[in-house]
């Protein structure tokens, strides 16, 4: 079972990334809020429940994958159909 | 020559190729990111390092949208010669104008120190100087991994447009792939620093012979 | 005491005492938004409360050192239209939380420091200890972190880190130091900014980055334990973003160029409140300031929070009304904003309104200039591990034969040579001794094109647009400062100086930043006042003027704390272009010549870095003359000018063996004369460390005269000479 975890930076926290991507999308006139980067990172777990797959990714997550100083994240099962690699 | 130098928010060898550019008597002009410019005022183009847009996103990335590329490429099409270093040679590959990506280097970490260059073809506007076939640069940078698909880099090597490699493997680029040229040639970068060697006291002169004298083109 | 007030005191980190100053000084009780006021500006790291009546003490000038102690940092007049300023600043704390960004916005901080007053910064230098990375994961990451946060924000920032210093002990095992310095260039046409604000009607304007949440509550964070799972109690780590200060340094820059500013200072500890009330109290002017126009992040930023917030990469500037729009065009182009939030009042008060609403009204200089001034109680320093030179003999044979017996059971031989070469190899595997390449490779240690000599030389050398030659180096050894902090602290400014003369240089100026545990007790304070006395001496005697400084104190966890760490930076100059003499063997068949400091001068014997690594008690006997050595700096540096050695160098720990083992590179080696290193009765004059001793080597056929040379100066100051050896292939 693949376990997706999403990641972003803390919101009370200054993503400088995502500010210089804002701004650059907005020098180029599209028109948006706010912009904030982070990473996405799938994990191919050996099991099949649904529950423990997510039990196991969080705790990989926060055992090394985040600091929890400056990142948040969210944890998704990913189905055998949602594939990155679509050809 | 009137040699223009592009300016990204965050580009930082600016000054730097400002300086190598008189040393060589020629004439520098600034071109500022959000400026397009006139095809005549200008014989070559530089394209300093740095870390435009603070390298994120990806390296050249954010810079190689922005209008003063749209000249940069009508230039390069009248093949007019272009020379990248370093977050230059970035933003060349990510405006399409060089093939391949540089990517973070193998050991994940920033490198700086001095390597021995081997040159592999020659390039008719930049280091001309085909009879010093190895030479010392300095290079700084942590994204340098040079990489394209094999089939590409079949025919680029073909093609002659590998213009140098490192003597050692440093970062982990393909067939040790320090610096390339266009098909045309007119189009040419590299990861080393050339300006950060004009003169022994910076610990080596390699670098003062890659823009052409004045009165020699 | 209530509870209630007891809460609040413990809150904003103010006594007793300070709450009944508080009152006294404004007549009536503290209104609530003036209580984070007091508590910033009268911190220890504001108000240098426990430090500032003996930072008096730094008060030489010399003709070129400019005196402006109430300026961001010090200002050297080099001549021919070049200045140069500098400081040195620590981020430990924060740095141990979170390493990577603790390090980078270190790094952002002592910048803007530097180009707030108008100068542009070219080079970087830091000081970095450690605790023990063996078998310690969270000291490794730590140390990994650091180094990479130096560099991510140096290298993009693109300010070449040019040298540094980097040690590893016990005592930093839970409080890591991590100190950053800066050197700014001014040259001809190029305005200095003041940080004083002045002009009835004049505009505040903030520049550069939103104001967020960052390091709010930092003050609190190092009481408290987070919890993990909750977010609103997770510490609001300042996050530094390198792009942003490159833009605000080429923008500020641009905008003094132009003459469009009156004043200019940075926000840096205590954000706005300090910057504010800084600027206003120097002139004795008051600011009307709309705290609801400042750039926010976060739309529910309090008053307080953004009043103590510490977001990074924000500038405070103070402009005639006409300037304004040039102003913000200017910063517009660099893709930053600016904002008018208040301008200066005729009322010489400070008056915070947030949203129409007058807040407070309050005079700054009666938070700023009547801070709390502590005397700390101290005694005479009373040194320790200083033995007599019999004793010394004594100890030194019984270590060396110690370590003569452990290497011998690890190897079959008994020869000398063979003796000496594991004694070596043993050291050279010590964390202190290998080469620290993994670190300086990862800085970007040439942009700017100024880089002569880099961090693999020992000391750094930049050239300047007049094509002479500044020096730079970081000192303060804490292994001596452990054997001993009067020893220690002389050391830590004539380390450095002896380093800049031997290779032709004079010593400048000096920058410190003063790593200390607590203040309150009395071990600590006697180091600390031991410690700026002999600067305040040694500074002068080698006409090198302390021009800026940092103290951080409360360096201590669970009551243990750390090495006193008073580190410097010094810069150094070299008016003609010479060539600098090689710190490594760089050629084959030079002559390698040993000076040290003749038996009946002022000098020490030591033994500290080889006996911390060896588990044996350092030790030490005789006396550092400040007023010798001083003098020696200047005649050295005369010596080398004249006779040009080809290479040349101060023996640091490990002595004259291990100094010898550094100078070799891949190709060259050391060749010995046998009689110099054959016989155990040897190992004392290889491994002990005479303070101080030097190496030079000269070529064939410069030897004749310098030699000659070598024998008037030895005779004239005091030292004695060996021709040891030669190099080889």
């Amino acid at each position: 079972m693949k376990v997706a975890v999403k990641i972003l930076p803390r919101e009370v926290l200054l993503d400088s990334q995502g500010r210089a991507v804002h701004d650059n999308l907005k020098n180029h006139q599209f028109h948006l809020n706010s912009c904030r980067v982070g990473k996405y990172i799938v994990l191919d777990l050996a099991l099949e429940n649904k529950e423990e797959a997510l039990k196991e990714a969080k705790k990989m997550t926060e055992f090394l994958l985040i600091n929890p100083l400056i990142e948040s994240y969210q944890l998704e099962v990913l189905e055998e159909s949602q594939s990155f690699h679509k050809n | 020559m009137k040699i223009g130098v592009l300016r990204f928010p965050g580009t930082n060898c600016d000054f730097d190729i400002y300086e190598m550019i008189k040393a060589k008597n020629h004439e520098p002009i600034w071109l500022w990111h959000q400026d397009q410019f006139q095809m005549t005022d200008i014989d070559q183009i530089l394209v300093p390092g740095g870390f435009s847009y603070g390298d994120y996103l990806r390296c050249g990335a954010l810079a190689a949208k922005s209008p003063v590329m749209k000249s940069t490429l009508e230039f390069a099409k009248k093949g007019k010669p272009i020379l990248g270093i370093c977050n230059g040679f970035q933003i060349l590959c990510e405006s399409g104008l060089l093939p391949g990506v540089l990517l973070r280097n193998k050991n994940l970490k920033f490198i700086d120190k001095w390597v021995s260059l081997k040159l592999e073809n020659s390039n008719p506007y930049f280091y001309t100087q085909a009879h010093q076939s190895k030479i010392k640069l300095p290079v700084a940078h942590g994204e340098g991994r040079y990489y394209l698909p094999s089939e590409e880099l079949k025919r680029v090597q073909d093609q002659g447009q590998i213009w140098f490699s490192y003597e050692e493997d440093i970062n982990g680029s393909l067939n040790q792939i320090a610096g390339v040229m266009s098909a045309e040639k007119n189009v040419a970068a590299l990861m080393p620093h050339p300006e950060r060697a004009l003169w022994e006291w910076m610990g080596g002169a390699d670098g003062f012979s890659f823009l052409a004298d004045r009165g020699s083109l | 005491m209530s509870d209630e007030l007891k809460n609040k005191l413990k809150h904003y980190r103010l006594s007793q005492g300070e709450y009944e100053k508080m009152i006294s000084l404004l007549g009536r009780e503290p209104k609530s938004i003036e209580w984070p006021l007091f508590s910033a500006l009268w911190s220890e790291h504001c108000s240098y409360k426990s430090s500032k009546i003996h930072l008096r003490k730094f008060s030489y000038r010399n003709t070129i050192t400019r005196d402006d102690s109430d300026e961001n940092a010090g200002l050297v007049d080099l001549g021919f239209g070049e200045k140069i300023i500098f400081k040195m600043e620590s981020h430990n704390h924060p740095s141990f939380i979170e390493p990577f960004q603790g390090a980078a916005t270190g790094v952002g901080g002592i910048l803007r420091d530097i180009f707030t007053m108008g100068a542009r910064p070219i080079a970087l230098a830091d000081y970095l200890c450690f605790g023990r990375t063996e078998n310690n994961p969270r000291m490794k990451y730590l140390e990994q972190e650091v180094v990479r946060g130096i560099s991510s924000y140096g290298n993009c920032v693109g300010v070449p880190t040019v040298t540094g210093f980097t040690e590893y002990d016990a005592s930093y095992d839970n409080n890591i130091l991590v100190n950053a310095m800066a050197v700014g260039l001014v040259t001809e046409g190029m305005p200095l900014a003041s940080s004083k604000a002045h002009g009835i009607g004049n505009l505040v304007v903030y520049v550069g980055a939103k104001t967020g949440k960052d390091g709010v509550h930092g003050a609190a964070m190092a009481s408290e334990s987070f919890d993990e799972n909750n977010e609103a109690k997770k510490p609001n780590i300042q996050i530094g973003d390198p792009f942003y200060e490159k833009l605000l340094i080429e923008s500020c820059l641009e905008v003094l160029k132009e003459k469009l500013v009156v004043s200019m200072q940075d926000m840096g500890a205590a954000g706005l409140t300090s910057s504010s009330f800084e600027m206003a109290a120097k002139n004795q002017v008051g600011f009307d300031m709309h705290l609801d126009q400042v750039p926010r992040r976060d739309s529910t930023l309090t008053p307080e929070e953004i009043l103590l917030s510490e977001s990074q990469e924000r500038m405070l500037l103070v402009c005639v009304p006409e300037n304004l729009e040039k102003i913000k065009k200017s910063f517009e182009k660099w893709g930053l904003d600016a904002s008018p939030i208040g301008k200066i009042n005729d009322t010489k008060k400070m008056r915070l309104f947030w949203n129409g609403d007058l807040l407070t009204e309050i005079e700054p200089g009666l938070i700023v200039d009547s801070a709390p001034r502590y005397e700390r109680p101290f005694t005479k320093y009373n040194s320790s591990k200083k033995i007599s030179a019999n004793d010394f003999d004594n100890q030194s044979r019984k270590l060396l034969e110690n370590l003569a017996e452990t290497v011998a059971i690890e190897s079959t031989s008994q020869e000398t040579e063979e003796l000496l070469k594991n004694i070596i190899h043993k050291m050279k595997h010590n964390s202190s001794f290998s080469k620290k390449n993994w670190i300086y490779e990862q800085y970007d240690q040439r942009v700017g094109a100024r880089t002569m000599k880099d961090a693999s030389a020992t000391l750094a050398i930049l050239k300047l647009p007049s094509h002479r030659e500044l020096a730079l180096s970081v000192g303060c050894r804490p292994s001596v400062m452990r054997l001993d902090t009067e020893l220690g602290s002389k050391d830590a400014l004539l380390y450095p100086a002896l380093q800049m003369a031997v290779k032709g240089f004079k010593p400048l100026a000096i920058t410190d930043c003063l790593n200390f545990g607590n203040p309150e007790k009395l071990e600590v304070m006697t180091d600390f006042v031991t410690t700026v006395d002999n600067y305040a001496h040694l500074a002068q005697l080698i006409d090198a003027p302390v021009i800026s400084g940092n103290v951080s104190f409360y360096n201590e966890t669970q009551n243990k704390n750390i090495t006193p760490t008073p580190a410097i930076g010094m810069v150094g100059l070299k008016e003609n272009e010479s060539p600098v003499p090689e710190c490594h063997f760089h050629e084959e068949g030079l002559e390698v010549y040993h000076m040290y400091p003749h038996p009946d001068r002022s000098h020490v014997l030591s033994y500290h870095k080889m006996a911390e690594i060896n588990h044996v008690k350092p030790f030490f006997c005789g006396d550092l003359n400040s007023e010798e050595w001083a003098q020696v700096v200047n005649t050295l540096k005369v010596f080398i000018e004249e006779t040009k050695p080809q290479g040349a160098r101060i023996v640091g720990a490990g002595g004259l063996a291990m100094t010898l083992e550094k100078m070799e590179t891949s190709e060259i080696k050391f060749q010995p004369f046998s009689k110099i290193f054959n016989g155990k009765e040897n190992l004392a004059y290889l491994f002990e460390e005479r303070f101080y001793e030097f190496v030079f080597t000269v070529s064939k056929n410069q030897k004749e005269n310098f030699e000659k040379s070598l024998k008037n100066y030895c005779e004239k100051n005091r030292f004695k000479f060996h021709l040891i050896g030669f190099t080889k292939k």
